[in-house]
């Protein structure tokens, strides 16, 4: 997002290419979220988000430090959420921004998986992010996304309200590891992580891939069956776009 | 000295790779394995300080939390270690971004013949193998000799401080490029180079060839640029341009066509011409949607008023038949650069799939090169790979399985693209290279990839030849080049684009040269891969990942910042003229001087006989069958056929749903898992529209004939796009024919005339079906030799044949996306109709196949009743009296339906005696025929009136209800429940075979 005024509270989402930022034709200061989407970065060859985040930390690492230091919120997304995790910008624990403490490594069942997964919200979390939202239908499309961490680690992360978002059955109580509500093995069903600020935060499913309620895989039905009741075929936009809207709402605030 | 590098995963950590294979050692070959752990292995050539090497280690190539890693062996247990690299010169893309992750983090540039290279060693526990079945393991799991080396150390042969030694597998030629010049004294001489060089050329080109370079304007004109004989740079693009797969001498060949029960001949001439050129020209005319079609690298229909769609199909048959996972990959990363390259450039928004393998359990004498299950493996990771690590989605695919592929496989990957109508003001679809223009070569670097096939298959191996013939596509580079391009096009710097795939520089420069009418081309500005390549194969190289771009002079600077920004390597390699000739120098030296219109001018056709003897005539009857007694053992028999069965394990390996234009995704219903008719994106975000696709196969059928193979083929594609809310009226096709070689020999095709015969036929049933339907051919392709010789049981061979098949693909524009609809039923009570005739046409059938019968009568399609309904039809889902809807297709009425309950959870009750077309039909005809054009649609009671009254002129009837239970029921009033079966009965039949699978 760009501030480019902030009494217009001008919001615009920009594709800014990485190599951009490195050669300064674009500058991290200019804007007050950075997304870093999905997709195989470099080919996710030695390890999901690996090479994205050597190339961010050892060109970048200076303005990313500054980045979070001045406050700004943080997004990854499935293979931005794999590089957040290599980068060290999660769990940042102890207001630590580089050490690696946790991964995301080859799903248990052996292969990448397309499939919808049903989250669990904690509410208690300071992600900024998820405010107001119990729970999620999200698509997950990965081979790397079981989360893994020492117990320790993990604990601390409990203790932080750091876990947002777990995988869970369809009634919304934790999947339990249960192939294929836990589509990966995550170890306690983790789906997402903040830091303890609540800034950064990191998550396998794909928010962006649900902003219209035909994106759901159900959609047809829900439809058909509020049709017949008179109803309109969906109330609301998707839960989905409010982790972005809240994350607009945090810096409007921050900046008004 | 290079260094090794050994990675692992912590002891305590599952390794699902090792997990992989350890599972598959039992099921392939019934070895029992304690244990699989996997090491991954960096081979490090670039002079690096110690220091440095720890520094990589330690900030690149190893998590912390995760893993381990040594320069030393890594000392995990084992009974077996099996270690497999690639032979030098197969593309190693870890290695390649290790590489690029190197010199980002030193800020240095690796030198000429450094890299890196990655490999695997597997551990593996297991005290009862023996060195044979250690390297079994290696050699049908784990490695492709055609690509891959590998060895098996025992516990007692390691040596745990060398560990497996230190294997650097880099292309080294010592070859100094040379251009041979061919003196051709007479066609035999000719002949006699074609054969010993692999150019293929066909022996009724070889005067045409001669002739020209005999001709006095010629010579003189050779000789002022030094030229005298022909040499192997222009032998080379000759040949390439007039072959098969770029001319499509087959379709465009003279057959005298006879059929042999009525005595009947007749010559027709250009299948090309008649059946797809004509008809799709004939309907552009009355179509204005039809945007680009029969001259780029693939077809353009309008999407909305601001944008165009892009489709071709191709088949990536021999390379995936070699190497599954690098002939798949590279076949769907290819089909890719289509839709990329035409136009000034379209974004990639889908890519689709349809393989043809053996069975999955074949245990019979034959010996493929890879079994069908190894085979289907690795076609399916190839096409995960290129799709998901290009960030296309993968939302459509089928399988069929059929002995006939165990000669040959076929891998169909089909493209889809998106380009805005105008760029800059311009036509998007139009372009064109003008004298001036820079030819640019963008993407991957060349080398010994590709070239020919044949000639490097026919060398020996050694440690440092390169494995040339098959490739492993590279999505992470051509992602770059795309995003690239995109950007590129945007900004109005594209004259003009295609791709380097088959013929490599020799065609994309060649046929993008006869717009401006000329280039000169300096062969040593291309960059290579590494050096020693003559100038014949830098021209004609199939190096994959890159595009000929033309761009205008003035635009050179800020294209090659664009692509500098995008990390794409970009060189100008010469330009466009208007001399008429095109020139190729190198080093300043003429090595190719030829008239470009020397293409054009008149080659002789190819010629065919072709004789057709119908089914009745061959033998063909139809079976005499009771009625079965168990009619629920018929149907679940039926679900758990592999050509019905669910196969959800390769539709989530692959990802439908980046770029987040889903709406109808590949599996539906309740439990998200049938397969879906067609599927549907909304590639622009804020438009309401969306695009509908989907593809048939049936060549079952063609064991009777191929007319109705491919009439019923693209009915089926059409009811699959119509069911989901497709418009009728705005379908395009892509035809994708495989078929046996049809030039007649009596020892090597003694059947060539009759399998000719099913070419022509098919042709015409291509034709009269897309006029009749209003289809203009978006796009399509051909692939012809679908034969393989394979070992018996003695050493003999046996030449298989593949059926001749048609993929047909259809795509329609949804005009309102919230009006698609899915095949599940949505609520009980609602009532269940079938639109459509079943006529007695088991012939070739599921149900025939099953029992051991192919019977003589096959299903036919009447398209003009079957357009009228659709039509009824899609107005109906359009006013919203559809609240699930499904076509009729293999395996009939009894499948179909089955299918339906399954997709809604909820049971049925059906009347077969309603079924239009019932009179007279015994029930398992009704359950079992697969006559096309029918659809099983289920509507809320207060929609019953408006359905019926829009369905009025169609053959319809309503045959029963959705029930509250679970149970499908099928009879008729003499027997209400000759079948009941429940939900839950019919879901463990049809994921029965492959449910297991992940």
């Amino acid at each position: 997002m760009s501030r480019t005024d902030p009494h217009k509270r001008d919001v615009r989402a920009l594709r800014v290419h990485i190599n951009a930022l490195i050669a300064g034709e674009a500058s991290l200061e200019s804007y007050d979220i950075l997304v870093f989407d999905g997709g195989f970065s470099w080919g996710d060859d030695h390890g999901a988000g690996v090479l994205e985040a050597v190339r961010l930390k050892y060109n970048l690492g200076t303005a990313l430090q500054r980045f979070i230091r001045d406050g700004k919120l943080i997004l990854g997304i499935c293979n931005g959420f794999q590089a957040l995790v290599n980068l060290g910008f999660l769990p940042g624990l102890d207001a630590d921004y580089e050490t690696r403490r946790v991964a995301l490594t080859f799903n248990d069942c052996g292969n990448f998986r397309d499939d919808w997964v049903y989250l669990a919200v904690d509410s208690a979390s300071p992600c900024v992010f998820t405010r107001g939202i119990s729970r999620l239908e999200l698509p997950v499309r990965h081979g790397e996304g079981k989360f893994y961490a020492s117990a320790e680690t993990i604990g601390r992360l409990v203790e932080q309200g750091q876990i947002v978002l777990r995988y869970a059955l369809p009634d919304g109580a934790p999947a339990g590891g249960k192939f294929p509500y836990n589509p990966n093995g995550s170890l306690d069903d983790v789906a997402g992580i903040c830091d303890p600020t609540g800034r950064i935060f990191g998550l396998m499913p794909h928010p962006e891939a649900f902003h219209h309620w035909t994106n759901h895989p159900d959609w047809t039905r829900t439809k058909t069956l509020r049709k017949r009741e008179g109803r309109p075929p969906a109330d609301d936009p998707p839960a989905a776009l409010h982790i972005f809207q809240n994350a607009v709402d945090y810096i409007k605030k921050q900046t008004a | 000295m290079p260094s090794r590098l050994e990675i692992t995963l912590k002891e305590d950590l599952f390794d699902a790779e090792g997990a992989a294979i350890r599972r598959k050692a039992n099921d392939y070959f019934g070895y029992h394995v304690g244990s699989v752990r996997t090491i991954h292995i960096l081979t490090i050539d670039m002079a690096l300080t110690e220091e440095q090497l720890e520094a990589i280690q330690r900030d690149i190539f190893t998590n912390p939390v995760t893993q381990v890693s040594s320069y030393r062996p890594l000392d995990l247990d084992f009974d077996w270690t099996l270690w497999v690299g690639y032979r030098p010169g197969v593309r190693d893309n870890p290695g390649s971004t290790a590489v690029e992750a190197v010199e980002d983090y030193f800020k240095i540039r690796a030198k000429e013949g450094e890299g890196i290279y990655t490999s695997k060693r597997f551990c593996l526990q297991g005290a009862d193998l023996s060195f044979e079945d250690a390297d079994r393991i290696a050699r049908e799991l784990l490695a492709n000799d055609t690509i891959q080396q590998w060895r098996v150390f025992s516990r007692k042969d390691w040596d745990p401080a060398t560990g497996i030694g230190i294997m650097v597998p880099k292309v080294k030629l010592n070859h100094r490029p040379t251009v041979t010049a061919i003196a051709m004294g007479s066609d035999e001489e000719l002949a006699e180079i074609s054969k010993a060089r692999n150019l293929a050329l066909n022996p009724n080109d070889i005067p045409t060839i001669r002739a020209y370079y005999q001709r006095e304007d010629v010579m003189a004109e050779r000789r002022k640029v030094g030229l005298s004989s022909a040499t192997d740079v222009e032998l080379e693009y000759i040949s390439q341009a007039r072959s098969d797969h770029c001319n499509h001498n087959t379709f465009k060949g003279l057959f005298h066509y006879r059929d042999l029960a009525t005595g009947e001949h007749q010559v027709v001439d250009n299948l090309f011409a008649t059946c797809i050129e004509s008809p799709t020209l004939t309907l552009k005319a009355k179509k204005p949607w039809v945007v680009s079609v029969l001259w780029d690298n693939a077809g353009v229909g309008r999407f909305n008023d601001d944008y165009h769609y892009v489709i071709t199909g191709e088949t990536h048959n021999s390379p995936s038949n070699m190497e599954a996972y690098g002939g798949a990959i590279t076949g769907i990363v290819g089909v890719y650069r289509d839709p990329m390259g035409t136009g000034k450039g379209a974004k990639l928004i889908a890519g689709m799939y349809g393989y043809c393998v053996g069975p999955r359990d074949y245990a019979g004498a034959l010996k493929p090169r890879l079994h069908p299950k190894r085979l289907l493996d690795g076609v399916i990771e190839g096409v995960r790979d290129g799709g998901n690590k290009s960030g296309i989605p993968t939302p459509f695919g089928q399988v069929w399985f059929d002995e006939g592929y165990l000669g040959k496989c076929l891998v169909f990957v089909t493209a889809i693209g998106l380009m805005p109508a105008r760029v800059l003001g311009q036509p998007s679809e139009k372009k064109s290279t003008s004298p001036g223009d820079l030819i640019v070569m963008c993407g991957g670097r060349v080398g010994k990839d590709g070239i020919h096939g044949v000639t490097a298959a026919s060398e020996e191996f050694s440690e440092h030849t390169p494995a040339g013939h098959v490739q492993i596509g590279d999505p992470y580079t051509q992602k770059k080049m795309h995003d690239f391009l995109m950007e590129a096009r945007d900004e109005g710097l594209i004259a003009f684009l295609t791709d380097n795939g088959g013929g490599g520089l020799s065609s994309s420069i060649g046929e993008s040269a006869r717009f401006s009418n000329g280039c000169e081309v300096e062969l040593d500005k291309v960059p290579l891969k590494y050096e020693g390549l003559d100038q014949w194969e830098i021209w004609v190289s199939e190096s994959q990942e890159r595009m000929t771009v033309a761009i205008r002079p003035e635009h050179e600077a800020r294209f090659m910042a664009l692509s500098k920004k995008h990390a794409v390597e970009s060189t100008v390699i010469g330009r466009y003229t208007d001399s008429g000739k095109l020139h190729i120098t190198y080093e300043g030296k003429t090595c190719a001087y030829v008239d470009l219109d020397l293409l054009s001018s008149r080659f002789p056709q190819w010629t065919f006989e072709a004789q057709w003897l119908p089914p009745e005539h061959r033998g063909l009857t139809e079976p005499v069958l009771g009625e079965p007694t168990d009619p629920e053992g018929v149907l679940v028999a039926m679900l758990a056929r592999p050509n019905i069965a669910s196969k959800e394990w390769i539709v989530r390996q692959y990802d439908h749903e980046v770029q987040g234009t889903s709406v109808i995704k590949p599996l539906v219903g309740r439990g998200r898992d049938v397969n879906s008719d067609a599927v549907v994106l909304r590639p622009v975000l804020d438009a309401p529209e969306g695009l509908a696709a989907a593809h048939a196969l049936l060549p079952a059928y063609s064991r009777i004939d191929t007319y109705p193979m491919v009439a019923c083929t693209i009915d089926e594609a059409v009811r699959r796009v119509v069911a989901v809310g497709g418009d009728p009226d705005r379908i395009g096709g892509v035809d994708n024919f495989c078929w046996p070689c049809i030039q007649y020999d009596p020892d090597q095709n003694p059947d060539g005339k009759y399998k000719a015969a099913q070419l022509v036929r098919a042709n015409w049933a291509l034709r009269d079906t897309c006029l009749a339907y209003g289809i203009p051919l978006l796009s399509g392709k051909d692939s012809m030799y679908v034969d393989g010789h394979l070992k018996g049981p003695y050493g003999e061979t046996h030449k298989v044949s593949g059926l001749p098949t048609l993929q047909f693909t259809c795509t329609s524009v949804v005009p309102d996306i919230t009006q698609c609809v899915t095949l599940d039923a949505k609520a009980p009570g609602d009532l269940v109709y079938v639109l459509g005739m079943t006529r007695d046409e088991l012939g070739a059938s599921e149900y025939y196949e099953h029992l051991g019968h192919v019977g003589l009568r096959v299903p036919g399609l009447h398209p003009e009743p079957c357009l009228a309904c659709y039509r009824a039809l899609h107005r109906a889902i359009r006013q919203g009296h559809v609240a699930s809807c499904h076509g009729v297709y293999r395996g009939g009425l009894g499948v179909h339906l089955a299918l339906v309950a399954m997709g809604s959870r909820l049971g049925m009750a059906i009347d077969l005696s309603k079924i239009p077309g019932s009179g007279g039909l015994r029930p398992h005809t009704l359950l079992y025929s697969e006559s096309p054009g029918r659809f099983i649609v289920t509507v809320a009671p207060e929609d019953r009136s408006a359905f019926e009254a829009l369905m009025r002129d169609a053959a319809f009837a309503c045959v029963g209800t959705v029930s509250e239970g679970q149970d499908l029921v099928i009879g008729d009033p003499d027997r209400p429940a000759w079948i009941r079966l429940s939900v839950t009965r019919l879901l463990s039949a049809w994921k029965g075979p492959f449910g297991g699978l992940i």
